[in-house]
């Protein structure tokens, strides 16, 4: 299982995605919304904010693969009897800003499942390692994701 | 160009509070349906949260706004470790601060933290930002 592609999603990064996803985090750097500023810059036109470009390549589940709790199930992870799951932390590595239009292929891979046991009992740390590529395969950025997962 | 910043160099505090509209916003840019953040009886009654939920990563992307802020336009985010550590709920104030711990001719290493009203860290992490015109 250790090793295993978990999933692999392509997705186009558009300003109109990135500028709501700034604007929902409040973050209204210029870099972001003034194709102008960017381009003083260096940048061909506004970039997408770094956190930002995980989230293009997601893929769209739809509403009967919800649970209840509104979250996704993830039938690729053997997390039996751990249901409830909260992010644990990342770690990311930014190569390349990301343009509107680019297109992003995601493509995560299960990297440790590990029993541990706290103060309120056994729970799994699981980690997957993501690398997103552009079409003509360069690697943009990678990211190391933690996730709890709890009885 | 300017000088690298010395370490030990605060970044300016960047102080949110967010709003459970704010918190929705956040889930739809993210296409996330869980209900902790924006069904408050659910967050509640059924996961026992005292309110809301914040997400995990809305409190990075603060933060990341934190850094990118005193970058300025030229600064470029290399890479971002954190771990979520506490949890904070609708209505809780988020200090982000961060100081610089080291300069290199065209990259500066930041130890970061969010805390809560109760000084609690709720996100530590680090970060690289990369000067390539410094």
């Amino acid at each position: 299982m250790i090793g295993t592609v978990l999933n692999r999603t392509r997705g186009t990064v558009t300003a109109r995605d990135f500028q709501r996803w700034a604007a929902a985090v409040n973050d209204l750097n210029p870099l972001y919304f003034d194709p102008d500023h960017a381009r003083a810059n260096g940048h061909p036109d506004v970039l997408a904010p770094p956190l930002y470009v995980q989230y293009a390549p997601l893929g769209v589940p739809t509403l009967d693969q919800l649970r209840p709790d509104g979250t996704p199930d993830r039938p690729a992870l053997p997390l039996d009897g751990y249901p409830r799951r909260m992010a644990g932390g990342q770690d990311a590595v930014f190569h390349h800003p990301v343009h509107d239009g680019t297109a992003i292929t995601a493509t995560t891979t299960l990297t440790a499942i590990t029993p541990k046991t706290g103060r309120s009992g056994p729970f799994l740390l699981v980690t997957t390692h993501t690398t997103y590529t552009t079409d003509d395969d360069t690697l943009v950025a990678e990211i190391t994701d933690t996730l709890i997962a709890l009885p | 160009m300017r000088p690298p910043p010395p370490p030990g160099d605060p970044i300016p505090a960047l102080t949110v509070t967010p709003t459970p509209t704010q918190l929705f916003a956040f889930s739809a840019a993210t296409h996330n349906a869980h209900r902790i953040h924006y069904d408050r009886p659910w967050a509640v009654d059924v996961e026992g949260h005292p309110d809301l939920v914040i997400h995990g990563p809305l409190q990075a992307a603060i933060l990341t706004r934190a850094v990118l802020d005193w970058a300025g336009p030229t600064g470029r985010l290399h890479r971002l470790t954190f771990q979520h550590r506490g949890s904070a709920y609708a209505g809780d104030t988020l200090h982000c601060t961060g100081t610089v711990t080291a300069a290199r001719p065209t990259a500066v290493d930041l130890a970061l933290a969010i805390t809560n009203s109760r000084d609690e860290v709720l996100l530590p992490a680090t970060a690289t930002v990369v000067f390539p015109t410094w």
